[in-house]
């Protein structure tokens, strides 16, 4: 038992030195705005923009959206396949997989030829149906995290099981998906929140192409031109986003508690 | 309608299976019509141009341009560091994350090291390039400290971050985290009553992996393995930030045809995303037809 | 009955899906019938304009001027693309053109490329929305390309005649607006004595110290970088400079003094990068953001001096042609072209500028010495489309992808 705890800790603090290491690069460039003495005025910069709250407030607010519509539409898909439908398996994983590789600027390219303001589905004539259709990029951008995440959590629960000893009690399918599954899957589905939070957070093309004020635009246009603000920024971004995910964790798992009798 | 089936007694079987099959089709059409809409009806666009040419009518012509040295080794220098970046991602992850949970660590680094990966899954791009460059490069914080303090000249080994294997490395940086965060839902999977029962009956901690634990994780491992693979395969601004000019993997290419400056055959960058398509979906089909395989006595 | 429901539901996602794949089709097709209504409309307003630029030449443009500045007004907005406040000053380009004329200007993707341009041209076909762009500033090889493409409307401002004829359509729809030349951006707390010239850049000194900013296989200010230095290599002769090029860029690399990395400010900062060959004005603009921190010298190279030209278009299916054409008018008027003198570019029509003596002289003093542009070679359209074939196609090979 020592041994393996031994091996624990060491994987756990080679670990640690790979992923913060870097970071205290980042960090040591970010100090040296001044000349020859380390300060704090590249983050005073970036505070004091205006942008910068109005942007991550906005990606914030499409990431926990993005996440809601991610789940319900996920978590019900990847039950079904699991419990009734295992031969769509390979073609919904297929499906999952394709926003990694089809680049985001023909999916976002696609769209503004689809649903422009001349098509049956004007989504980009206003500003709200345009937020929607980011929503909706958003989510399928996170496709294969979600999707992944939920499906390995499904595997790691009984689900016919459950569903029957459920189905026995004389439950419905929504009280079953969502008072008995969903609970059970909690853990994946957080992982797959937190993935998609740091992918909508950071995302880019999209917004941009959409000519939506989110934060990945905000962040290209500080990093084009200018030397120290952008190391700044990917901190401020690395320890906010790190922040907001402790808040999705707790809230998470805070439920948990108190939903166990 | 599944209340009605629970008071009466069953009817015959098929027809349970089959009612419950349906309504889940009705289950599942939410996120077939989604991805119809969202994602299939956009990238027809990009399948139909692969096999057009500028003017709009059909050729083969694009397909056949894939044949050419720079674009082969291109997919081949891809297919080499998202094979590697999975590989290794998918074994490191997978031994932190076994470390965090299974390893009798304190309680506070699980959601520590949860949530640190949430944010490194995403940390790409030109922050991670210039994070590496800062702390490995040849003036880097680490280089120039192991110089001036441990007397160690890292580039003197040989090492050169602007490399493949410094990609790699760079890569690990998101593809380490995706795996931890996916699989330790599986390892919370693993019951502490198998592992008791094991014990009892005599097994040691590697038979204990290797018959009882690896072959219920195994479809998962895959199944993340693959993401990983086609995480790195379709990353771009990474490795255009950090070897810029000097590494040819198709998703440069295929930015540049795109949106360059300069270059521009739209259809040929289509076509390249195609032959990205066919690979991505050869290494799914590999992925399932090794996961059934070892499906086989789950069930 | 539950096989019905199965069949029933099948058809239902398959009928969706044909009938919103078939309403795409159509609307491809309406497009398509559309944009040949836009061009025949643009070529109506283009006959008029030369007709008021001859009168603007005698007698202020009062009238024709008045009705464009009450057109734009109704439309109320401009949407532009690419345009970063930090590139050729457009930052203050803008702000004066709000302040003016009271119009709101929507600003997309600054950080998009000349292909993203036309990109976006071509995918806002139908779209009548923000995120159609009405303007484009992109490379010289780009203007004649959407021209063929039918992506581009004419209009010849009222200062068109003192454009030079090198520099723009004969039919008016595209016109260069700035130039620079290729210089060296070399941070000076590293490098202690600054290259003077191409040659010496292949010296020991500067080991692991020049970048490019960009890809040598898709961005222009690359290419255009080891045109420069085949160019001088060459001694000039504009058949040789881009193979002279690659063989310059791969002695660069055995030497080792090439560094793969595309050069940033932050990189030129850390260290990585000390020596970046970019546009002038790049290089001065960030001279002066990173406010000595670290000190910046900006070098235009003795021989080997190329012109990068940028052009101005109006998008055919502007959804504000008529508050395009304002800003046309505004960035070609003295005021716009001395702010984009501001932001080191040199303007279109400085020439025509200096002669007039508008240009004030602090103006003058804070661009690097007059001399260093005597010499300088604007390549035309075919010769930069011969030398991007050569260096995109042979980079690889001849440079040698040293990353295996």
């Amino acid at each position: 038992m020592n041994q393996a705890r031994i091996g624990a800790w060491i994987a756990t603090i080679l670990g640690a030195l790979y992923f913060v290491v870097p970071l205290i690069g980042t960090f040591e460039f970010s100090l040296r705005m001044r000349r020859g003495e380390y300060s704090f005025d590249a983050y005073r910069v970036v505070f004091g923009d205006p942008q910068f709250q109005a942007t991550f407030a906005y990606s914030t607010l499409q990431a926990l959206a993005t996440i809601v519509v991610g789940v319900l539409l996920v978590v019900p898909t990847a039950y079904w396949i699991q419990l009734r439908l295992p031969k769509l398996r390979p073609v919904v994983e297929f499906i999952t997989l394709m926003p990694l590789v089809i680049p985001a600027i023909v999916i976002v390219f696609g769209y503004i030829r689809l649903y422009n303001s001349s098509s049956i589905l004007p989504m980009t004539a206003s500003a709200r149906a345009t937020d929607l259709l980011l929503t909706f990029s958003y989510v399928t951008l996170a496709l294969p995290y979600m999707y992944r995440a939920v499906d390995t959590g499904l595997r790691a629960i009984d689900v016919r099981t459950l569903t029957e000893a459920a189905e026995n009690l004389g439950a419905g399918w929504p009280t079953i998906l969502f008072k008995v599954i969903l609970p059970n899957v909690r853990s994946a589905i957080l992982s797959g929140a937190f993935l998609t939070f740091a992918v909508v957070i950071g995302e880019f093309t999209m917004a941009s192409l959409l000519n939506r004020p989110a934060f990945g635009p905000y962040l290209q246009n500080i990093g084009a031109n200018r030397a120290y603000e952008p190391s700044a920024l990917a901190i401020i971004a690395f320890v906010v986003t790190w922040a907001c995910m402790g808040l999705i964790n707790v809230f998470g798992r805070g439920k948990q508690i108190k939903a166990a009798p | 309608m599944a209340q009605d089936i629970q008071t009466s007694p069953k009817p015959a079987g098929i027809s349970l299976e089959t009612s419950q099959k349906s309504w889940a089709w009705i289950g599942v059409s939410p996120f077939f019509i989604f991805a119809l809409l969202f994602l299939i009806l956009p990238t027809l666009d990009l399948m139909i141009g692969a096999f057009q040419d500028a003017q709009g009518g059909f050729t083969l012509q694009n397909l056949a341009n894939l044949n050419t040295p720079s674009i082969k080794s291109a997919y081949w220098i891809s297919l080499k560091v998202s094979v590697a970046s999975a590989l290794t991602g998918a074994l490191f992850g997978f031994l932190l994350a076994y470390a965090v949970v299974l390893g009798g660590l304190p309680q506070w680094l699980r959601p520590t090291l949860m949530t640190f990966s949430g944010v490194a899954s995403n940390f790409a791009g030109l922050p991670l390039a210039f994070a590496f460059i800062a702390t490995l490069g040849r003036v880097g914080l680490v280089t120039v400290l192991l110089r001036e303090f441990a007397g160690f000249d890292l580039y003197r080994t040989g090492f050169n971050l602007l490399s493949f294997w410094g990609l790699t490395l760079t890569y690990l940086y998101f593809q380490i985290p995706l795996m931890i965060l996916i699989i330790t839902p599986a390892l919370d999977g693993l019951k502490r009553e198998w592992r008791e029962a094991s014990e009892i009956l005599g097994a040691s901690r590697l038979q204990y992996w290797r018959h009882v634990a690896l072959p219920i994780l195994w479809p998962s491992i895959l199944g993340t393995t693959l993401l990983l693979f086609a995480n790195a395969f379709g990353a771009v601004a990474t490795a255009y930030a950090l070897t810029g000019s000097s590494l040819n993997i198709v998703t440069i290419l295929l930015y540049a045809q795109i949106r360059g400056d300069v270059l521009h055959d739209q259809n040929l960058g289509y076509a390249l995303a195609l032959g990205m398509i066919l690979i991505t979906g050869v290494s799914n089909g590999a992925y399932i037809w090794l996961r059934s395989r070892s499906e086989r006595w789950l069930r | 009955m539950t096989s019905a429901w199965k069949l029933a539901s099948s058809s239902l996602v398959l009928a969706f899906a044909l009938t919103v794949a078939g309403c795409g089709e159509e609307k491809k097709e309406e497009q398509a019938a559309e944009t040949t209504a836009p061009a025949p409309a643009a070529q109506e307003q283009a006959a008029p304009a030369p007709a008021a630029t001859q009168d603007a030449a005698t007698a202020p443009a009062a009238d024709p001027m008045q009705a464009l500045i009450d057109a734009a007004k109704a439309e109320g907005q401009l949407t532009t693309i690419a345009l970063p406040h930090d590139w050729c000053n457009y930052g203050e380009m803008i702000e004066g053109f709000k302040a003016k004329y009271g119009l709101t200007v929507n600003e997309l993707n600054p950080d998009a490329g000349s292909g993203d341009e036309i990109e976006a041209i071509k995918a806002n076909k139908g779209n009548t929305g923000p995120q159609a762009p009405d303007v484009i500033d992109v490379g010289l090889s780009f203007g004649p390309s959407s021209k063929a493409e039918g992506l581009i409307q004419p209009y010849k401002v009222a200062t068109w005649d003192s454009i030079p004829d090198s520099a723009k359509d004969a039919e008016g729809y595209w016109y260069g607006d700035y130039y620079g030349v290729l210089a060296f951006q070399i941070n000076s707390d590293v490098v202690k004595t600054a290259p003077q010239d191409w040659a010496d850049l292949l010296k020991p000194e500067y080991a692991n110290s020049v970048a490019l900013a960009g890809d040598p296989r898709a961005s222009n200010q690359a290419i255009q970088g080891v045109y420069a230095a085949g160019l001088s290599a060459a001694g000039g002769d504009a058949a040789k400079a881009a193979d002279a090029g690659l063989k310059y860029f791969a002695d660069l690399n055995k030497a080792g003094n090439f560094v793969p990395v595309i050069g940033k400010s932050a990189s030129l900062a850390q260290g990585a990068t000390p020596i970046i060959i970019r546009w002038d004005y790049n290089a001065l603009a960030d001279r002066d953001t990173l406010n000595g921190n670290p000190k910046v010298d900006v070098v235009v190279p003795k021989t080997g001096v190329v012109a990068g030209v940028y052009v101005q278009a109006i998008s055919a299916y502007a959804p504000h042609p008529n508050a395009a054409k304002l800003w046309m008018e505004y960035l070609y008027s003295d005021e716009g072209q001395l702010t984009w003198l501001k932001g080191y570019c040199h303007p279109i029509r400085f020439n025509d500028l200096v002669k007039n003596g508008k240009v004030p002289q602090e103006m003058l003093d804070k661009l690097p010495p007059a001399a260093a542009y005597e010499t300088a070679v604007f390549p035309t359209v075919e010769e930069q489309n011969a030398a991007k074939e050569v260096i995109t196609k042979q980079w690889d090979t001849v440079v040698g992808a040293n990353v295996q």
